[in-house]
């Protein structure tokens, strides 16, 4: 598959990296400065260790990304399964519905969930994770969709339910572990998503990691800039590591062999 | 490859999908499974979306009223369709032509450059929001190591008109995820494009200009204008980014509902916020319908 680059594509590169790399650089620079630009050092990521609100916002956000992943795996797994088997006829209209949040601008579903929901489920930050969900459904859908396209899943429900198992079993112990990238994917998937959304929790009032930053930025700007390298950088360093681990540890190999 | 996929799943398979012959009662029935996801996009997606039509239409004391949407193409609330719509189209466009010559390039290069390229592509492309709004604030402002930099190779990109926080500033903010967007979602379409053909346009006689227009260009086209209307919707709905860069001061659709609906600027306006909400959802609706078409299109020219 490897080809030969030729001039063009060597400027082009290049100069994609400089345009991408050059304000991340200009950006940690920036973080570093203390004494009104006068000398660089470590004072600003210092801060955000002590800060109380880093700690607890962030907890906020993982405990929100943890319940959209668990959610979107409850909902969705199940559906598209059945899509895959006695459903069929369906799959049309449900792909097409999880199209429809791609449709619609995030300010205007937030609008509609403001005056909409009751307020039972306003008084709880996890209302977000709900709305989440929908938001990711057209990414995980998709993921979902053809991970278990790539498998003989009728063949393996068959074998499974034949084995006496319940198809609440099959489901955990056999089609999950069977599509196990495709469901990495997808919690990934949703799991940034809810770690990045900002629209959704500032326009209903609640604190998140993303809108913490955006509140430090009012009054200490250059704790804000730390804060959103940080971030970047971090979100890069995790998907990196997926990306560009050996093969037995990204694949589903290794549980093949166990179970 | 899609093709084959729905090919495959849309016939029911013998033994367990229903029976030919079933009537209303069994197609019903094989709806059962899938209730609890129909009820969960019920209350969750189609519930609020009905409010915010709903409440387009009412004036502040609850009645029926058209006032709303006249008011929507007035004054500033029209002029925030232009600014927004010229905005999404330029940054689309450039994403495009730049996502596809950098797709292009990284095509050619390794199976493992090609994962770092995509995994990094991600990253950029959904994380964008707040922070890549105060990684441009330090990179590009007044005091920034971008500017110094330009500076001293001779160019200040201070001498115009521009500002971080106008059009041209936001356009350059949010090539920092539509590039990336683009990169992700039109490489596998290249990777479609066997070197065989390269060859075969070769031994026929033709050159690189009639390789490109007439292989290249037909081949690829679809995928190239449907990934650059996914780009302009996403530009259209951005809303973190510009918020958080202009604090609400450039007239963008999504930052004057976000105004709007806060209530920190005029009270009781909401009303016009929701019917500015419909009014982007309907913009939404026609690129997307567009993006459909041409989806549609290029499959049956296959």
């Amino acid at each position: 598959m490897k080809q030969k680059l030729n001039i063009s594509n060597y400027i082009v590169l290049l100069a994609a990296t400089a345009f991408f790399v050059f304000p991340l650089i200009a950006a940690f620079e920036f973080s570093l400065r203390s004494n009104q630009g006068k000398s660089h050092d470590w004072s600003n990521y210092q801060w955000i260790l002590h800060e109380p609100g880093f700690r607890t916002n962030l907890g906020v956000s993982m405990r929100l990304a943890l319940l959209t992943a668990v959610a979107v795996l409850v909902l969705m797994v199940p559906t598209i399964v059945y899509l895959h088997l006695g459903g069929a006829r369906w799959k049309r209209l449900v792909e097409f519905v999880c199209l429809v949040p791609l449709v619609v601008p995030v300010i205007s579903f937030a609008l509609g969930v403001g005056t909409a929901f009751p307020t039972f489920l306003q008084s709880t930050v996890y209302e977000l994770s709900f709305l989440y969900v929908i938001i990711s459904l057209p990414y995980t859908y998709r993921a979902l969709d053809v991970g278990l396209s790539s498998i003989p899943l009728l063949t393996l429900v068959e074998a499974s339910r034949a084995s006496g198992a319940t198809m609440r079993q099959t489901l955990v112990f056999v089609v999950i572990p069977t599509i196990r990238s495709a469901v990495n994917g997808a919690v990934f998937l949703a799991v940034a998503l809810s770690l990045g959304e900002f629209t959704l929790a500032v326009l209903l009032h609640w604190d998140t990691f993303p809108t913490w930053i955006a509140n430090v930025s009012q009054g200490h700007i250059l704790n804000a800039i730390a804060l959103s390298v940080l971030s970047l950088v971090g979100a890069w360093v995790v998907v990196m590591i997926f990306a560009l681990a050996p093969k037995s540890l990204r694949s589903s190999k290794s549980q093949e062999a166990t179970s | 490859m899609s093709q084959t996929i729905t090919k495959r799943t849309d016939a029911p398979k013998p033994g367990v999908g229903p029976l030919h012959f079933a009537n209303r009662l069994g197609s019903l029935k094989s709806l059962i499974p899938l209730l609890p996801f129909f009820a969960f996009i019920a209350y969750f997606l189609v519930f609020p979306l009905t409010f915010i039509f709903r409440d387009a239409f009412l004036s502040n004391d609850g009645k029926f009223t058209f006032e709303n949407f006249a008011q929507c193409f007035q004054g500033v609330y029209g002029h925030s369709f232009y600014v927004s719509i010229r905005l999404s189209i330029i940054s689309a466009a450039i994403g495009a032509v730049a996502g596809a010559l950098i797709a292009s390039a990284i095509v050619k290069t390794g199976t493992r450059s090609r994962r770092a390229v995509a995994a990094t592509a991600s990253v950029l492309a959904n994380t964008g929001g707040v922070p890549l709004a105060f990684m441009f604030l330090a990179g590009f402002g007044t005091e920034g190591l971008v500017t110094k930099a330009l500076k001293a190779l001779g160019w200040n990109i201070y001498g115009g008109s521009f500002t971080l926080f106008s059009a041209s500033g936001i356009i350059l903010v949010y090539s920092f995820f539509q590039i990336p967007l683009m990169v992700l979602i039109y490489s596998p379409a290249l990777e479609n494009v066997k070197p065989e053909w390269r060859e075969a346009s070769d031994s026929l006689g033709g050159n690189r200009l009639t390789y490109f227009l007439r292989i290249t260009v037909p081949l690829l086209f679809p995928a190239f204008l449907s990934t650059a209307l996914l780009l302009f919707a996403n530009s259209f709905s951005a809303y973190a980014t510009a918020r958080a860069m202009t604090s609400g001061t450039l007239p963008l659709m999504p930052l004057l509902i976000g105004n709007l609906v806060d209530g920190n600027v005029i009270a009781n306006q909401e009303h016009l916020g929701h019917a500015m909400a419909v009014c982007m959802v309907g913009v939404s609706i026609i690129v997307m319908s567009i993006y459909l078409l041409v989806l549609k299109f290029s499959k049956v020219k296959r």
